[in-house]
């Protein structure tokens, strides 16, 4: 529990920034809030020679509404920065509820959007409910800059598509024909958990019918996904509480969790059922929150 | 509270509360001493190994590094806090016997470089078949873990009063239930950490310990020391709840690097080396069976434990007895067996947590005694009631309870709870449940054999008058001792709270005091204290006569006041007193000691559970269980207590609030996990799930009126006792709300959710197999 030497850079700029990340490759580690970092260097899982702090890039934080692109928020708002973004809170109180479940309150402080995608854990909570609503990150490295769907941003547990020079700069929540959504975390007490299963949903309603729905899952397999087929089995049908636990079934058989200290895969994928049918319930009902 | 009392019954401010909010207060591992040395040990990757070799000699040569040293360097005298099996070395000599056990340490000039030479210290093993459960490691075959312990027994009781046999034979019903219990770790927020400073022939050793008396007793034999050459100073402790008892590898390697080195050493464990070191709550497997009449009294209960100690025996055999001895101080009934073996696994060795052995123990209890009411069809509450233990009466195992006013306590809890209005009237998913407990304000006798007292203590009022400062052994480690004992200091001599000072827990300036286990403080401690302050105030009444020209006899001091009882008019302040007798007579000192009487029957393991007075507690929980999920929500819990008078109000509620979070995060969230090497997979608080803020429940902590004839002022204990009927209560309002019942601990939500599940599949069988018999009809 030693943190190892490092040397420590805090350019002003992403270009800077990647240059840097560019000439170092992977001896080289972009450095947020640490609050996954920090603990995977003391405990000797990671020993970058350079960090690389996000810090003095004043473009990277901030969230707001971009006419034509949605809300964009910057990599390294924290959790807390979005549980109080006026933005957030008025079009999409669900991501609020996500970040405000997170973690606990000094760390909420710290961590960011940014850590907590890249950093690419199977039980994450901010990447399921920006899945749900169908988010893309821009990725900017030395030579250009691209945008994808954060659904295909993870390959596995701690992997992603980001290149070592790459970072990871915005998250951009395009404009929605959904009408409700919620994201549900189920952890082993109040605080200071991490979830044993994670879902959220987004829907569209019209009349009674679910026109459209989005069901992604957090802590049930490799990477956070989506359930389709429970997507596909419950679009365009009637709203009913026998639909929406069969979509709780169907979503529980298309996950693969693992066992482990937190729970059963017999018993998250229990869960599973259980709060795909609660989470589109509330969206349904409630709208984003 | 009390008219004739004016400090104690007063919720008056802490002594150190001041300096730990404003974060001055000085912890040992906040001390600095000029040359001082960081050391760390290095441990065991192996749960069960033979060294073949261990070569130092890269660690030696890395720049920094001052000492590097193995059980080649140290005494080979073995030790443990349990006098009847001393079973640990310093290192390791032959064999290593858990994850975690020790093998080397390093002293270097910063705490980089310490981390770096352990990385260079090259041990061979020869990894040997290791037992990580305690049934297995009792059977023919299994590895073994220690020489000298055949079959890895390590302690193996067979008690017997009365006959259960015929008690069974004679009883209406009788029923037997199976209960698991789980390793918990006591988790203090403040990690161990020992400075040791070996200076010509003497040994300083500041520490965070629960008992500066056994620190010293202990070094000094290892090592070959008189006593009075072992200084063991305390600082500010945060938290021990029984894992800061006995001296560790930081006070014995620490000494032994301080020796050679000719430098202070700081040693301490972080997060993940606590959990390993542990000496926490051991896991019991409890078979309880009793046999009741058809009105509910019990007639005979037989205790049949095992219990998973780990590597060594710390505090175990103490353990091993407290589980069955202290079944018997809260319903009175006159036969009892317990049988007990505490088998050794390749595990981290397991002590003493609050309420010691006693609460997984309760916890069965009383969880199988609401089924025997559910068998009988009688209110669990009123079967408690009709088998409470009434005050003055013996124990089947010869304890002997005077105050105890658990009747009282059911009652009181149960009109705070409304459990009338309540049980069997809930809604589906809520429930209400109640268990009881008990516990020693103090152990009878002392840890190792000895004719010392119990505590002892001084009182020196400032030659002015305006201070008196109290010498206690008395260990502060949190709960507030200090506090506590200066007012009944100042309460004994007449005086003002305000005006103490005191000086506690360093052998070499404070009197001896056994320290901080077994509730034993406020009453032991207390008794010395109560009676240095009558010796203060004695001496001064006679100067104050003197001075008067009175006889001492009709004087009396009050919040530092002498004055006549007869004519109030006559007055002098205590200062002014204080002031001519030293000016007369020199210091004005006062001492007291305090050893409790003969305790206890004459039997094996007689003296462990013996108390002069025991605390009586009753708890109800009232729970919402999500039904698809298994989750749990405490909504409220009532925890009423008989203990006795109360010195400080406030502490009290601080005390069992302390005592419900721990006995609540141990009843659904904690447990430690081992994987199949016997690694620890949760060994820091985000997987160790101890409550949080968040999750505690509203709490009410009331008294029920009692005297303690036995004690100074009438007090009892309360620090351990609310945590003994916590997980049963909790096991209890489970089943009330959900009809099921899980029969291990941690009752975690994934559990509640199988017994759900499987209770539903069950009646679900049982429905299709009734559908089939109506088919055929
Ligand atoms: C006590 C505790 C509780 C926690 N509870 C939760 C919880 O409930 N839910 C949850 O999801 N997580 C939880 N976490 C994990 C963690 O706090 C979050 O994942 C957090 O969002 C990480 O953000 P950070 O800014 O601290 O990341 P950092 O530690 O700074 O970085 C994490 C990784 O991402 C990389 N990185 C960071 N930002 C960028 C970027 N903009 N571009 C490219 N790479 C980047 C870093 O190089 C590093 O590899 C918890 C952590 C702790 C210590």
């Amino acid at each position: 529990m030693y943190l190892p030497d490092f040397d420590y850079q805090s350019p002003g700029s992403l270009k800077e920034a990647c240059q840097i990340l560019a000439a170092f490759g992977s001896r080289a580690r972009v450095l947020a809030g640490g609050t996954d970092l920090m603990i995977k260097m003391k405990h000797g899982l990671l020993a970058p020679d350079v960090l690389v702090s996000l810090k003095n890039i004043s473009q990277l934080a901030g969230i707001g509404y971009v006419q034509g692109r949605g809300v964009v928020i910057g990599a390294r708002a924290t959790h807390n920065d979005l549980v109080n973004s006026p933005v957030l809170q008025k079009k999409y109180l669900s991501v609020c509820e996500a970040a405000h479940h997170m973690a606990n309150n000094q760390i909420r402080n710290v961590g960011t959007v940014g850590g907590n995608i890249v950093n690419a854990v199977p039980s994450a909570d901010l990447p399921p409910i920006l899945i749900a609503l169908n988010a893309a990150v821009k990725l900017v490295g030395a030579d250009g800059e691209r945008e994808l769907p954060l659904e295909s941003f993870f390959t596995g547990p701690n992997r992603s598509v980001i290149g070592t020079d790459e970072i990871l700069s915005e998250i951009v929540i395009p404009d929605q024909t959904s009408t409700g959504s919620t994201y549900m975390k189920f952890g082993l007490r109040r605080s200071g958990a991490l979830a044993v299963v994670g879902v959220a949903v987004a829907v569209t309603v019209a009349g009674g019918v679910l026109k459209e729905a989005k069901i992604a899952l957090g802590a049930v397999s490799p990477t956070p996904m989506r359930a389709v087929k429970a997507e596909e089995l419950i679009r365009g049908r009637a709203v009913t509480d026998e639909l929406l636990e069969e979509a709780g079934v169907c979503a529980a058989g298309e996950c693969s969790p693992i066992s482990d200290i937190r729970g059963s895969k017999e018993y998250r994928q229990d869960m599973v059922r259980v709060f795909t049918r609660r989470a589109l319930r509330r969206a349904i009902n409630e709208g984003h929150v | 509270m009390n008219e004739n009392y004016s400090v104690i019954g007063k919720s008056v401010p802490k002594m150190d509360g001041r300096v730990k909010v404003t974060g001055q207060a000085k912890y040992t591992g906040d001390l600095k001493f000029p040359n001082m040395l960081v050391g760390k040990i290095l441990t065991s990757p192996h749960a069960h190994a033979r060294i073949i070799s261990i070569d130092t000699s890269k660690a030696e040569k890395l720049p920094g590094v001052k000492a590097v040293i193995t059980h080649r360097d140290v005494p080979s005298l073995k030790y443990g806090i349990s006098p009847a099996r001393w079973d640990e070395n310093i290192f390791c000599i032959d064999k290593v016997r858990f994850v975690g056990d020790k093998v080397a340490a390093v002293a270097a000039l910063d705490e980089e470089t310490v981390y770096r030479a352990l990385k260079l210290i090259r041990v061979e093993y020869e990894v040997l078949p290791a037992v990580f459960d305690p049934v297995e490691a009792i059977r023919e075959g299994a590895p073994r873990i220690h020489d000298e312990y055949p079959m890895n027994i390590n302690t193996e009781i067979h008690q017997n009063f009365g006959d259960v046999e015929k008690a069974f034979a004679e009883a209406h019903h009788v029923r037997t239930d199976l209960f698991m219990g789980q390793r918990t770790y006591q988790c203090p927020i403040e990690p161990h950490s020992a400075i040791s400073i070996w200076e010509g022939g003497k040994l300083t050793v500041y520490s965070s310990t629960q008992s500066p008396h056994y620190h010293q007793y202990y070094i000094a034999r290892e090592f070959g020391l008189k006593m009075g050459d072992v200084r063991v100073i305390k600082t500010f402790v945060g938290g021990g709840f029984g894992g800061k008892l006995e001296p560790t590898g930081l006070e014995f390697a620490g000494a032994a690097l301080s020796r050679i080195t000719g430098r202070p050493v700081k040693m301490f464990y972080d997060r993940h080396e606590m959990f390993a070191h542990n000496r926490g709550r051991h896991r019991q497997i409890m078979e309880v069976t009793t046999g009741v009449d058809k009105n509910g009294k019990i007639l005979g209960l037989h205790a049949n434990f095992i219990m998973d100690g780990g590597a060594y025996t710390s505090l175990g055999i103490a353990s091993a007895y407290y589980a069955g001895a202290m079944l018997t101080l809260t319903y009175d009934f006159e036969n009892y067996k317990f049988d007990m073996i505490r088998a050794y696994t390749n595990l981290p060795a397991c002590g003493a947590q609050r309420g010691h052995g006693a609460p997984q123990p309760r916890y069965a209890l009383e969880a199988h005694l609401d089924m025997v009411a559910r068998d009988l069809g009688i209110d669990p509450l009123e079967l408690r009631l009709r088998n409470a233990r009434q005050p003055n009466t013996i124990t089947p195992n010869e304890f002997k309870v005077n105050s105890c006013e658990l009747t009282a306590c059911i009652e009181k809890a149960r009109e705070l709870s409304g459990w009338k209005q309540k049980k069997g009237n809930l809604p589906s998913g809520r429930g209400i449940g109640l268990a009881v407990g008990s516990f020693v304000s103090g152990a009878g006798y002392p840890i190792y054999r000895t004719n010392l007292p119990q505590a002892a203590a001084i009182i020196k009022v400032h030659e002015d008058g305006s201070a008196a400062t109290l010498y206690t052994g008395a260990t502060d480690i949190g709960q507030g001792s200090d506090t506590v004992l200066c007012q009944m200091a100042a309460e004994a001599m007449g005086y003002f709270y305000e005006n103490m000072k005191i000086v506690s827990a360093d052998t070499e300036t404070t009197p001896h005091d056994f320290g901080a286990y077994a509730s034993r403080q406020t009453l032991m401690s207390g008794s010395a204290v109560k009676q240095a302050g009558e010796e203060v105030k004695q001496q001064l009444l006679e100067m104050a006569g003197e001075m008067m020209e009175l006889p001492p006899g009709e004087l009396d001091c009050r919040e530092g006041i002498v004055f006549s009882k007869y004519s109030p008019e006559a007055t002098r302040t205590f200062a002014e007193v204080a002031r001519e007798f030293f000016v007369q007579k020199g210091p004005l000192v006062g001492r007291g000691s305090y050893t409790p009487p003969k305790l206890g029957g004459k039997f094996k393991g007689a003296p462990v559970g013996t108390s002069p007075a025991y605390s009586f507690a009753a708890q109800i929980s009232e729970v919402e269980i999500d039904g698809e999920t298994g989750q749990i929500d405490v909504k409220e819990v009532w925890d009423v207590h008989d203990c006795g008078m109360v010195i400080n109000p406030a502490l009290l509620r601080g005390q069992v609030h302390g005592a419900l979070f721990m006995g609540m995060g141990e009843s659904v969230w904690e447990e430690v996990v081992f994987d199949k090497n016997g690694r620890i997979l949760n060994g820091n608080l985000g997987e160790y799930r101890m409550p949080t803020a968040v999750d505690m429940p509203k709490i009410t902590s009331e008294l029920v009126e009692s005297y303690e004839p036995a004690a100074p002022w009438g007090v009892k204990e309360v620090g351990e006792g609310a945590t003994i009927p916590t997980m049963g209560c909790f096991s209890n309002a489970i089943y009330d709300a959900m009809g099921v019942r899980v029969y291990s601990l941690p009752l975690s939500y994934e559990k509640v959710w199988r017994a759900l599940k499987e209770k539903k599949e069950m009646e679900s069988g049982l429905k299709s197999a009734a559908g089939r018999i109506y088919d055929k009809c």
